[in-house]
């Protein structure tokens, strides 16, 4: 297990190393740079200037290898439009993006799953239900899902219709303010955890119906052990695979941050500040999200390894040898 | 259930051949007085004309004097009007005073070939990757792992950036439709290749496996023949889920300038444009295009279903 | 776009000496309470010397001020930090005196050594200043000399148009906290947007509270804000302005709905229009016309002649007659209707009615007539003699245009479509080609383009402070940037015009020789103009006080006189 874990770490920062390498190559191959920010028709002294700031004077290599450089000592540089280093702005990015993470996942699990477990093993009017609505989820994009819920909580007034916190936070306690961003989670949550939700049915629907179909479960039944508790305790487990598999990149693509959700829903997380980056080209902004983006995928995919030994034991022997 | 799974699927790819005949206006034609005009009331055998009332206010009436008969299969269309007397628009029209359902119809042709094709090309290179780091295990499953985590948080509006400054300013719709299916192909596998990873590398303890290595079976015998059934059923699904997602995905890469010219309706741009909700209050009908999708993910999911086997009935 | 900036107008010449106008706010106006504006983007610097992003100006115009204001409603020059002022008859000479017991936001009084300072600041080349160029006087920096605490003589190294008003573009920033930055050559990075916010102290109506990257600025009401109503009731009437980073519009338009935000970034787009007059109906809105955009959508041909060597189609481009064809080809009214919902008002020049100071009714006009576009267009040799539809010179070369554009903005996407329809009827093609807005810069920038249709905006309404504009070798001169020399007679003759007129004091003539400058302009149509939209507003309905501006932002400029019912 150590002998994995070491392994796993060792890549795990080679794909850091990776991801924020392209991210920055990408960001010069792309037409345009951050100049454009700007203005259409900003000084040449202006843009002259900017560009030395950010290293855009140099050779996209010269760039890389200085980047590098620095980020070996932890200065991962300065973002252009928010003007300060590129690794506060991330920290606290990812703060708030976790917190969001980790509501919208829970909500999901707690909703999909058991949704997809009797839909995978019933028929009827109840499963055609949740299925057809699961199919809705996937069928609209974020962008109108999330829009829709902005609408609904600024029509029905049940949460804020946006932001981390009210506009009078600064007055606040910490507890009342711990109350005020709690009441501004639901929005953006469900937003992320809707469409995941619908996901996680439909793979825990598929893979269910597969396993009650296998011989164990039938001999079980057979056996005359009741149909229910067959259900989740042998085939509910046994059909976790492909799930589990899913899961981690849940993890690492909510870890992310969603842009859509945290861009309509003004939250101030990591997708929102990623696409604002990208937007802008603010190159060293970008390779930062990038890299903060690799992690998390690196953590996600370690616990879902962890996961899919721990449902299934024949994996966990492979692994250990 | 199936069967009315692929009766809706027919249905929706009979109409999306039937596109031209179908449509009562051509996708393109711009009728400039009704933008954002709703859905024309029809009547048994006729419509009444409708009329531009408050451009700004989108204001619109109905000329109840005069009786526009529905002509069919006349002017080489299945259903239509008299040009000259006002427009047969059943689902509305658009921002531009498009016909919404004639673009549905023509944006099906699109949409539809865009995503199963990218869906395909994802599934098979998922399921090779997948399959081949499942059943390998060790270092080259670490290795393909890893390179399709790499894939996954690279910037893909970048490399689809970098990729249109290096094509010519006009695009015809044949290679915005190559480069798209492309994108979407070697985008979207890593996702399919975890799940398949992750089966095959369970499946390939078992017994029957075993038995096929004792037995002297080769490992792409064994992968192809033996280990892949098993990941059928959660192709299937990914395919569901990645078709929706490679429709919308399409909207926000002709964001980058990687989009079909106007004259080419999707789906996905569709709404895309009906994406303001203080629009969509108003007008519903421009969500047209996300209840179409809805439908075709239906009428594939339907049709599925049974994949493997028809589960079994525990309670009555 | 997140283009050029208002740098604040330099609209009328104006020479007076009066006391404080009254402030526009009903007598019922009431103190306190607060108030929620969105924002779209992060503040560059609190630094208003060295930034000039929306953001960035904004908090400096909440926080900070300067000697005369131009008021954003009438365009009139209004006595702000300085009290009154008289000039000498050559205009080149005036001296202001100091209004009475103002003090910085920290108890600091306010002399004539700040107004110095900020004039040092500006020009320091050190701090590379993107307001010193609109504090110029042929080319010269502004000089000036304090006689006393309470007075400032400036002198101009010539007559200038705009006088007085220039200094409407002179910030006054507190010495006593930024001199030290000066003179260490630091203050281009003094009063970044992570400096402690006490330390940024200042003459306006607020006082920065807090900054939340990616959220709100909070700023509060200024106790030692000099400024009085009509009635004397201290101002700002607000306790508490909020601006609210809301990045998206529609979730913006959905929050002014909700009565979570009261005020909005922009004005309205034409399709949200419905939406806001049924939020009025329900008594939570406000909708008011702004008035009609200064700024229109633009449509021109790259004609740098360098750019397009070798381009047999630049031998047509280039003759004024074919660029009037293609006006004569598009139906305004019917552009008007369609782009804007017919939310517009047709125009045939830069210079639209929203600008009522310059704007010139009698500007030669391009009525739509297809056939007389198709004649202008044979006079110059250009015929469909293959019958394709597209019109081609007698050596075969079609008159066939890519126009790029910035993808995903209604009016663009609307506005080239009917712009190629229009140019069709008379044998033009234009493919459109819409791109990423960081991409058609790239390309407007180094002219590596055919066409582009885009929205320039202007930095200032007086075209004595759009110089790079008009001028052959400004750097906004939209077709041909920063020319060598005059690619043409008549910019060379709009140059002589231009720079007579700034150096002008006398209005009328002024006014004239501007006149003379639309007339070559329209005459040439280097700049295709088609209709320039009327804005409407929407507000929360409690807020009290509000004067509509046609420029950015439209209420915000008067945040002191706001109020809010309760």
């Amino acid at each position: 297990m150590a002998r994995f874990l070491v392994r796993r770490l060792f890549f795990a920062i080679f794909l850091v190393f990776a991801v924020s390498s392209a991210a920055l190559f990408l960001t010069r191959l792309a037409p345009g740079d951050v100049t454009a920010q700007l203005g259409a028709f900003a000084s040449a002294a202006e843009v002259e200037r900017t560009r030395a700031q950010f290293d855009l004077d140099r050779g996209p290599v010269a760039q890389w290898a200085l980047w590098m450089s620095r980020a070996a000592r932890f200065d991962f540089g300065s973002s252009f439009l928010y003007n300060r280093p590129v690794g506060a702005l991330i920290r606290g990015a990812a703060a708030n993006t976790a917190t969001l993470a980790v509501v919208a996942l829970v909500g999901a699990t707690l909703l999909g799953i058991p949704l997809g477990i009797i839909t995978g093993s019933r028929r009827g009017t109840a499963s055609a239900l949740i299925r057809g609505v699961s199919l809705v989820f996937l069928s609209i994009p974020p962008l109108l899902t999330s829009l829709l819920l902005v609408f609904i909580a600024s029509r029905t007034r049940w949460f804020p219709a946006g932001g981390m916190t009210s506009v009078n936070a600064v007055d606040l306690s910490w507890s009342a303010w711990l109350a005020d961003v709690a009441l501004h989670l639901p929005l953006p949550a469900l937003a992320l955890a809707l469409p995941l939700a619908a996901t996680f049915e439909r793979l825990q629907a598929q893979s269910m119906t597969e396993t009650i179909n296998q011989p164990f479960v039938l001999a079980a039944v057979a056996r005359g052990v009741p149909a229910n508790d067959v259900i989740v305790w042998h085939a509910w487990r046994a059909s976790l695979r492909p799930i589990c598999a899913i899961y981690g990149l849940a993890i690492g693509a909510l870890l992310s941050g969603s842009f859509v959700v945290e861009y309509v829903t003004a939250w101030p997380g990591l997708g929102r500040l990623m696409y604002e980056a990208l937007r802008a080209r603010d190159v060293y902004l970008v390779a930062g999200c990038a890299a903060m983006g690799a992690l998390f995928l690196a953590i996600g995919s370690l616990i879902a390894d962890m996961l899919l030994a721990a449902a299934d034991p024949r994996v966990r022997e492979a692994q250990a040898s | 259930m199936r069967k009315a799974g692929l009766t809706l699927l027919g249905l929706v790819i009979f109409l999306a051949i039937a596109a031209p005949v179908l449509a009562p206006n051509s996708p393109d034609k711009v009728f400039s007085d009704l933008l954002y005009a709703p859905p024309t009331d029809l009547h048994v055998g006729y419509i009444h004309p409708v009329r531009l009332v408050s451009r700004l206010e989108r204001r619109f009436e109905e000329d109840e004097a005069v009786r526009v008969p529905m002509e069919l299969f006349t002017r080489g269309r299945f259903l239509s009007v008299d040009d000259t007397q006002g427009p047969l628009l059943i689902l509305g029209a658009d921002a531009f005073g498009r016909d919404i359902f004639a673009r549905l119809l023509y944006g099906a042709r699109t949409s539809l070939a865009l995503a199963v094709l990218s869906t395909i090309g994802a599934l098979l290179i998922g399921a090779i990757v997948g399959g081949i780091a499942g059943y390998a295990g060790g270092l080259v499953d670490e290795l393909l792992s890893r390179f399709s985590d790499f894939i996954l948080v690279l910037p893909a509006i970048y490399v689809a950036l970098a990729l249109r400054a290096v094509m010519p300013l006009v695009l015809p719709a044949s290679t915005v439709f190559a480069v798209l299916t492309g994108i979407f192909a070697l985008m979207g596998w890593p996702i399919v290749a975890r799940g398949v990873r992750a089966i095959i590398a369970s499946e390939r303890e078992r017994e029957y496996a075993m038995a096929g290595v004792a037995l002297g079976a080769g490992p792409a015998r064994l992968l192809l023949l033996h280990l892949m059934p098993a990941a059928r059923g959660y192709l299937v699904v990914q395919a569901t889920l990645l078709l929706p997602a490679f429709i919308l995905a399409e909207a926000t890469l002709s964001y980058v300038g990687l989009g079909f010219p106007d004259s080419v309706p999707t789906w996905g741009t569709m709404l895309q444009e009906a994406s303001n909700v203080a629009l969509v209050g108003d007008a519903p009908w421009m969500l047209a295009p996300a209840a179409a999708i809805f439908l075709l993910v239906l009428a594939v999911n339907l049709t599925v279903q049974g994949v493997g086997r028809a589960p079994v009935q525990l309670e009555p | 776009m997140t283009a050029l900036l208002l740098v604040g107008g330099l609209v009328i010449y104006w020479q007076s000496s009066g006391d404080s106008g009254p402030a526009s706010a009903p007598a019922t106006a009431r103190r306190g309470g607060q108030v929620v504006a969105s924002v779209r983007g992060e503040p560059r610097s609190f630094n208003r010397f060295v930034a000039s992003d929306l953001t960035s100006v904004l908090i400096s115009e909440l926080t900070q001020g300067r000697l005369v204001r131009i008021n954003r409603n009438s365009f009139e020059l209004e006595p702000w930090l300085a009290e009154k002022w008289e000039s000498s008859a050559d205009g080149r000479t005036h001296t202001f005196h100091l209004r009475p017991g103002v003090t910085w936001s920290d108890g600091t009084p306010f002399t004539s050594a700040d107004v110095l300072f900020s004039l040092r600041a500006v020009f320091d080349p050190k701090v590379e200043s993107p307001i010193a160029s609109a504090l110029r006087v042929g080319g010269q920096p502004i000089r000036a000399a304090a006689p006393d605490p309470q007075t400032v003589v400036f002198t101009y190294a010539g007559p200038s148009g705009p006088g007085v008003g220039l200094l409407n573009s002179l910030t006054i920033l507190p010495k006593h906290k930024l001199e030290a930055a000066l003179d260490a050559g630091t203050l281009a990075t003094a009063w970044e947007s992570k400096t402690p916010l006490t330390e940024i102290v200042g003459t306006g109506a607020f006082v920065l509270r807090e900054y939340l990257p990616g959220q709100r600025l909070v700023l509060d009401r200024n106790p030692r804000y000099w400024r009085k109503a009509a009635d004397g009731q201290a101002l700002p009437y607000l306790d508490r302005l909020v601006l609210e980073m809301v990045p998206e519009q529609n979730a913006e338009l959905l929050r002014l709905q909700a009565g979570s935000t009261d005020l909005t970034y922009t004005e309205l787009r034409s399709e949200d229009y419905v939406a806001a007059r049924r939020g009025e109906e329900e008594g939570r809105l406000k909708v008011i016309e702004l008035g009609v955009a200064p700024d229109a959508d633009a449509f021109w041909f790259c004609l740098k002649p360098d750019a397009k060597k070798g381009d047999k189609r630049f031998a047509f481009v280039q003759k004024p007659e074919f660029r009037q064809a293609l006006s004569y080809a598009v139906d305004r009214e019917a552009f008007a209707e369609t782009v804007f919902l017919g939310a517009a008002v047709p125009i045939w020049g830069p210079i639209t009615p929203g600008n009522k100071v310059w704007f010139w009714p009698d500007i030669p006009r391009y009525p739509h007539n297809v056939d007389k576009a198709k004649e202008i267009l044979k006079s110059i040799g250009l015929e469909d003699r293959n019958a394709n539809g597209t019109v081609e010179d007698a050596s075969g070369t079609e008159a066939k245009f890519t126009v790029i554009t910035q993808r995903g903005i209604g009016s663009y996407d609307r506005g080239t479509v009917v712009l190629r329809d229009a140019a069709k009827a008379v044998g033009v093609t234009l493919d459109i080609a819409p791109l990423e807005f960081g991409a058609m810069l790239k390309r407007l920038m180094a002219c590596d383009y055919d066409a582009i249709y885009m929205r320039p905006l202007f930095t200032d309404l007086d075209p004595a402070g759009n110089m790079d504009f008009w001028l052959s070798s400004g750097s906004t001169h939209l077709w041909n940037l920063e020319g060598k020399s005059p690619a043409t007679d008549w910019e060379r003759r709009i140059d002589t015009l231009m720079l007579e007129q700034a150096s002008s004091i006398d209005p009328d003539r002024r006014k004239m020789q501007f006149e003379a400058v639309q007339k070559i302009f329209a005459e040439n149509v280097p700049v295709l103009y088609f209709a320039a939209p009327r804005m409407y507003y929407a507000y929360n309905a409690r807020l009290q006080g509000v004067v509509p501006s046609v420029q950015r932002p439209p209420v915000l400029w008067n945040a002191d006189s706001l109020s809010v019912t309760p």
